[in-house]
């Protein structure tokens, strides 16, 4: 156990942060550049959270802390008002729309997307009772740490655990780490681990971090060390630092970069079309001309990193963000026709010949330049910090849902149509008057009970065919044309039952090389002698049953009108005249009742929605809503697929439109295209035709509910435009290379008449004319 | 677009203040502010009444069927009706809405624009000839003059203005043209748009004073 020395080490630490903050003081620590080129080179001593120099080669050396290893020369309270870290601060300042966090809970179809920053249909955490607390767990596999990953007193509520994981402080090297050996993923696990104030090391590849701070008790402290009487389960996190890395003096080296390499951001700012192979993927055009990420999105010392959008200046005055903006590089000096200088490093200059003015005045450089050409419904991308990507393992980090579309054109803030992404958020609620307050996902899973896990049903029973002797294969469950085996994340996996003649019904059986074989072959049950065999199989198939913990009753089977049960460890045949006379039905018997196996709601549930992204069907949905309903939730009602859904008076599902359903849109700017694949290209008809994918796209909601009921709408209703007239001024560009030879000629004509009666006023004019007459 | 709003309106306020004071003084020589007010006042009043309706029609028609015989009138029709919405939409987007002109009335704006052109080019090739620069009467008009032309014989300046306005109206079809076409740069756009709505604004000045001048002031003995 290491020493306590806590109370010593904090007072020599805040002795330290005095001194050096009296020192920053004094010094040049605001941020002006000396004007060197060459970037310094930080070989320097790590320090802890206590400001001690660590000392890799001490017994269970500390993690190294930011804000005191790079404290001396970087002042760490103005990087933290930085964009980066103010996210997810209260207050946070809100600029345009950008993509906000997503709660995602799949179990209970929950996708709800949150920000500290005020924009519209965004919840507040505070809104949904998440703590910071909260928020670092759920998030903090994307959090560049900071903000609410390093919460000021005031702010620990009384379930967090602080005190053991530690705050995560602002990642420096996040961004900044130039070494491959900066690791997403490794802080991606150190995050989930509540390893807070050791991922930093971890991902640096500063040392190696074992233990896992959420398994440790509430009281466990930094000063207690590493408990010796358990390095199985609650093994205290420690860090192993990598001698190599330090010289004599314990100073390590960083192998930094300024500004950050692409690499750094796209660990939470990549999107990618989902479902496109990876070489099939191009980079942005910038990006593939060697322009790096912060070459546009630049920040001094603030950290307030610009993002680029036209407008930016007004709601930051502070940025110069209206140097990086699309028009700024490839426009340069307005209204100067030619005269001014050309866009920043000399961009080069659009033409854009044949555009009308209006286009410029109406629509966001990125409408005809970003995003996927628009199709016939908007494409569906996966972002870093919604679906999760980025993260490497053994396991599949990412996640389909929530589902995000592009491009769906809207108004930005400033009025200009802007390609955005949009999701749909899902939640259950309450409605009470007439807005939907949200519920909790834990509250729902607590109501709804084994509804929201249809799947636990099969795997238990399928579990508890897995141990029949002699069992041929996996057991798995028959229906609907597949056959659905447990795998090994608890769920079920689903393949086509091929050749299988049960396309109705459902039943269990075994599976082996793809091939199905019931647990008995196909039997008279009504002849003795024929059936003695097969009934000799079905019996350690009813015991194994018997024997499954949580078991709602005693199994038994009807088959060919005969109930088959066990009776004091003996099969027991008995003939039900009321029992179907073909097939199998598996049973429990309760109290002379028969329940079947699976519910029908669990067989359709595992039916519909395995294999896809979909979570529930609208059975579940309203089953728990009437879970919700009994158990005091007044007005319960479930949000998804654009579409508010409720039980109606007699207590069917009825889906509603509803504010609280409405999309979530945030504008976007990346892929940019090159000129050549831009919207207009091929002329005004690549927007501008009867039927434009840019205008009449089809934009269906996507939601965890599987319903035919989603919202769904033209693309151009999102643009706050009149469909039918864009219909009819589609139709004239049919008639638009006729209209131009027509006015062709006319202006033929018209200028040659012109032509005539000048040529024939100089004429008169100059008395050439008169001249011409009177010669013989 | 500030600056041209305020041309558009003095341009407009200023002909027709001079056109009705070149009017008034014919009648008046001597020119009271008072008095070209009332006379102004009645006048505008004099344009709802029946009698006006019917003395205008009568006035159209026999010009018309003068220049315009048969099938011919409603060539002129077409080209004036296009002329008259492509004006009034023109100006009143110009001056009156920020965003300019969108939706249907830009359509029929473009549609329009179309009639003109071929309306522009048929009128031109029935009237040119009637309009060629020769030697015209000497008599100098009242109404006409005006300090830079104080000489000007009216069927000169008759003959100047449909020449002047056919020239605008191709400016106007081939500025129309050119911005439809994928050839120009955008700033190149721009130009074209700003020389199509001042050549607009001429076109329709010009207009004004032909009506006023070969229409409205015909001699008895017609072919001004």
């Amino acid at each position: 156990m290491r020493n306590r020395r806590f109370p010593a080490r904090t007072a020599a630490a805040i002795l330290a942060a005095g001194l050096a903050g009296a020192a920053l003081a004094a010094a040049s620590t605001d941020g002006k550049w000396a004007g060197s080129r060459s970037p310094a080179v930080h070989r320097i001593p790590l320090m802890d959270e206590f400001n001690q120099k660590i000392v890799p080669t001490e017994k269970n050396p500390y993690p190294f802390s930011t804000r005191f290893t790079c404290a001396p020369c970087h002042v760490y309270e103005t990087i933290a008002g930085g964009r980066h870290f103010n996210a997810s601060m209260k207050g946070a300042p809100a600029g345009r729309p950008g993509e906000p966090w997503i709660w995602l809970d799949e179990r209970t179809g929950t996708q709800i997307p949150i920000s500290e920053r005020t924009w519209p249909g965004i919840f507040k955490p505070a809104d949904l009772g998440l703590t910071a607390w909260n928020l670092t767990v759920l998030f903090g596999r994307h959090l560049p740490g900071g903000g609410s990953a390093e919460p000021a007193a005031k702010d620990e509520t009384p379930e967090s655990r602080w005190t053991v994981s530690g705050k995560a402080e602002i990642n420096c090297l996040a961004c900044h780490n130039a070494s491959k050996l900066q690791d997403h993923s490794e802080w991606a696990m150190q995050m989930l681990r509540e390893n807070f104030r050791w991922a930093a090391t971890a991902a640096a590849g500063f040392g190696e971090v074992g233990g896992m701070a959420s398994r440790l008790k509430a009281t466990w402290d930094l000063a207690d060390g590493p408990n010796p009487d358990d390095s199985e389960w609650a093994v205290v996190p420690t860090v192993k630092y990598d001698p190599a890395l330090f010289d004599s003096k314990f100073a390590a080296f960083f192998d930094l970069a300024y500004p950050p390499k692409d690499r750094s951001c796209l660990a939470c700012h990549a999107n990618t079309p989902a479902g496109s192979r990876k070489f099939e993927f191009d980079d942005d055009v910038h990006t593939a001309a060697g322009i790096a990420c912060a070459s546009c999105h630049r920040n001094d010392i603030t950290h307030d990193t610009i993002r680029g959008y036209e407008g930016e200046d007004k709601d930051n005055p502070k940025l110069a963000s209206a140097d990086f903006t699309c028009r700024a590089c490839h426009i340069g000096e307005e209204n100067r026709k030619g005269l001014g200088r050309a866009g920043r490093m000399g961009a080069p200059f659009p033409k854009h010949k044949g555009f009308p003015e209006v286009h410029f005045e109406r629509l966001a450089c990125t409408v005809c330049h970003s995003g996927p050409l628009p199709a016939a419904e908007p494409a569906r991308v996966r972002t870093a910090r919604a679906n999760r990507l980025g993260i490497f393992g053994k396991a599949d980090w990412s996640t389909e849902l929530p589902v995000t579309v592009e491009p769906v054109y809207r108004r930005d803030t400033n009025g200009k149509l802007t390609p955005h992404r949009m999701m749909w958020p899902a939640y259950w609620g309450t409605l009470e008057q007439g807005l939907v307050k949200p519920l909790r996902p834990e509250v729902v899973q607590t109501a709804a009970g084994e509804i929201l896990f249809p799947e636990l049903a099969i795997t238990r029973i399928l579990a508890a065919l897995g141990g029949l002797p002699g069992l041929e294969g996996q057991p798995v469950l028959v229906t609907d044309g597949r056959y659905y085996e447990a795998n090994i994340d608890g769920g079920l996996t689903s393949f086509p039952a091929a050749g299988d003649p049960a396309a109705a019904g459902w039943f269990f059986a075994s599976v082996k090389d793809g091939r199905i074989k019931p647990f008995w072959p196909d039997f008279d049950p009504a002849n003795a002698e024929a059936a003695a065999e097969p009934e000799t199989a079905m019996q350690p198939a009813l015991e194994a049953l018997a024997a499954m913990a949580g078991a709602p009753g005693a199994p038994a089977v009807i088959y060919k009108g005969y109930q088959y049960r066990l009776v004091d460890g003996a099969l027991e045949k008995t003939e039900k005249k009321d029992a179907a006379a073909a097939g199998t039905a598996w049973l429990w018997l309760k109290d002379d009742t028969r329940l079947p196996m699976l519910s029908d709601l669990e067989r359709e549930a595992v039916s519909s929605l395995t294999g896809t992204e979909k979570r529930l069907t609208e059975s579940q949905v309203s089953r728990v809503l009437e879970l919700l309903a009994r158990q005091g939730s007044k007005n319960p009602v479930y949000i998804s697929d654009g579409k508010l859904f409720r039980l109606d008076e007699k207590g069917r599902l009825e889906a509603a439109n509803h504010p609280a359903a409405e999309p979530v849109a945030w504008p976007m700017a990346h892929q940019v295209r090159p000129a050549r694949q831009a919207l207009g290209w091929n002329g005004c008809t690549d927007c501008h035709s009867v039927s434009s994918n840019f205008f009449f796209s089809r934009v269906e909601a996507q939601g965890p509910l599987l319903t035919s009921k989603a919202a769904s709408a033209a693309g151009v209703s999102f643009m706050k435009l009149n469909i039918p007239y864009h219909r009819l001024f589609g139709l004239s560009y049919l008639g638009r290379p006729y209209f131009k030879i027509v006015l062709g000629i006319a202006a033929f004509l018209i200028g040659a008449i012109l032509l005539a009666a000048l040529v024939q006023a100089v004429g008169r004019w100059s008395g050439l004319a008169e001249k011409r007459k009177s010669t013989p | 677009m500030t600056a041209f709003i305020i041309i558009a309106c003095a341009g407009l306020t200023g002909t027709i203040f001079l056109r009705t004071a070149l009017r008034f003084r014919a009648f008046h020589p001597k020119f009271g502010a008072g008095a070209y007010l009332k006379w102004l006042g009645i006048r505008i009043k004099g344009v709802f009444s029946k009698a006006f309706i019917d003395r205008s029609l009568k006035l159209w028609t026999a010009w018309l069927g003068e220049r315009y015989p048969g099938w011919l009138k409603w060539i002129f029709f077409a080209f004036a009706a296009a002329f008259l919405y492509l004006a009034a939409s023109g100006l009143f987007y110009a001056i009156f809405i920020r965003r300019g002109m969108f939706g249907l009335p830009l359509l029929a704006h473009v549609m329009g624009g179309g009639l003109f052109a071929l309306g522009l080019a048929a009128v031109l090739m029935l009237r040119a000839r009637t309009y060629r620069p020769d030697e015209s009467g000497a008599a100098v008009s009242e109404m006409i003059a005006c300090p830079v032309f104080k000489k000007a014989s009216r069927a000169a300046v008759t003959k100047a203005l449909f020449w002047i306005f056919a020239t605008l109206g191709f400016v106007q079809v081939v500025t129309a043209l050119c911005s439809m076409l994928p050839v120009f740069t955008f700033n190149t756009q721009v130009d074209l748009i700003m020389i199509h709505r001042y050549s607009a604004l001429g076109l329709v000045l010009t207009a004004i004073v032909f009506f006023d001048i070969a229409i409205l002031d015909r001699p008895q003995t017609p072919r001004g």
